[in-house]
């Protein structure tokens, strides 16, 4: 796992690559310790390089989300793809986490019968 | 994918669960990587694991003499308060079919039928 954090006016970028799990979250998690008592007012997560995330990946970046929420920031998390993406669906984080490039789609309504 | 994030969660239960009493300790004055290898030495404990394949059906066993637990008493995550914990038995379970005896040693039993997809089709997919 690979990750980096860039400070720009405004925006906090966050890029994770590879996997994130049990093991690596224990690297990531003193840096997003010290993000978010920078308190960031925006945190752009780009996790298109991730290729795996397990449940103590998926619980680090719920606590960023929560905890900078909490503080009066926004978080938006977007490349997921895959299994990363598997996981926030199943996990019912994609619709309250995810950039509308990765949500699920809308439930489809039933058409009514079009007129003839 | 399915299996694996299954199977991932599983070890990782026993690991940090099942074994969590065997901590080891580390020297202060240590460089960190080498605690960090210290640490992962002294805590081992034993994992059995055994996969059976057949036609269609995948079936893996995960054997520990750790803690054991009742998956029943587990509750399913409240998703609507975003849960931090508390995830990995739920995505075991709904990626796989699971089975748990608690004992000496406890017996996880994961499962899973699928489809099996012709090599042109993993071909025409691009799978690897």
């Amino acid at each position: 796992m690979r990750f980096e954090i860039k400070a720009a006016t405004g925006v906090t970028h966050l890029a994770i690559e590879g996997e994130l799990d049990a093991v690596s979250v224990s690297e990531l998690r003193p840096d997003l310790e010290k993000l978010v008592k920078g308190r960031p007012t925006v945190v752009e997560v780009d996790l298109s390089s991730l290729r795996m995330v397990d449940s103590s990946g998926v619980g680090a970046l719920v606590s960023l989300y929560k905890r900078v929420r909490a503080q009066g920031g926004s978080v938006l998390i977007k490349g997921l793809r895959d299994q990363p993406l598997a996981i926030f669906r199943l996990l019912r984080l994609d619709r309250v986490m995810l950039g509308a490039d990765t949500r699920s789609p809308p439930p489809a309504h039933k058409q009514s019968k079009s007129r003839h | 994918m399915q299996v694996v994030s299954a199977v991932g969660e599983a070890f990782n239960n026993i690991v940090l669960h099942g074994y969590a009493n065997r901590r080891a300790q580390g020297h202060a004055h240590a460089h960190e990587q080498q605690v960090r290898e210290q640490q992962f030495r002294e805590q081992i404990g034993s994992v059995d694991l055994r996969i059976q394949t057949r036609r269609g059906y995948i079936r893996i066993e995960l054997r520990d003499w750790g803690s054991g637990f009742d998956p029943r008493a587990v509750p399913p995550p409240a998703f609507d308060t975003l849960p931090e914990s508390g995830l990995g038995l739920y995505i075991m379970q709904s990626f796989m079919e699971m089975a748990y005896r608690s004992g000496r040693p406890n017996l996880l039993t994961l499962s899973k039928r699928y489809v099996e997809r012709s090599s042109a089709v993993r071909k025409s997919e691009g799978a690897t």
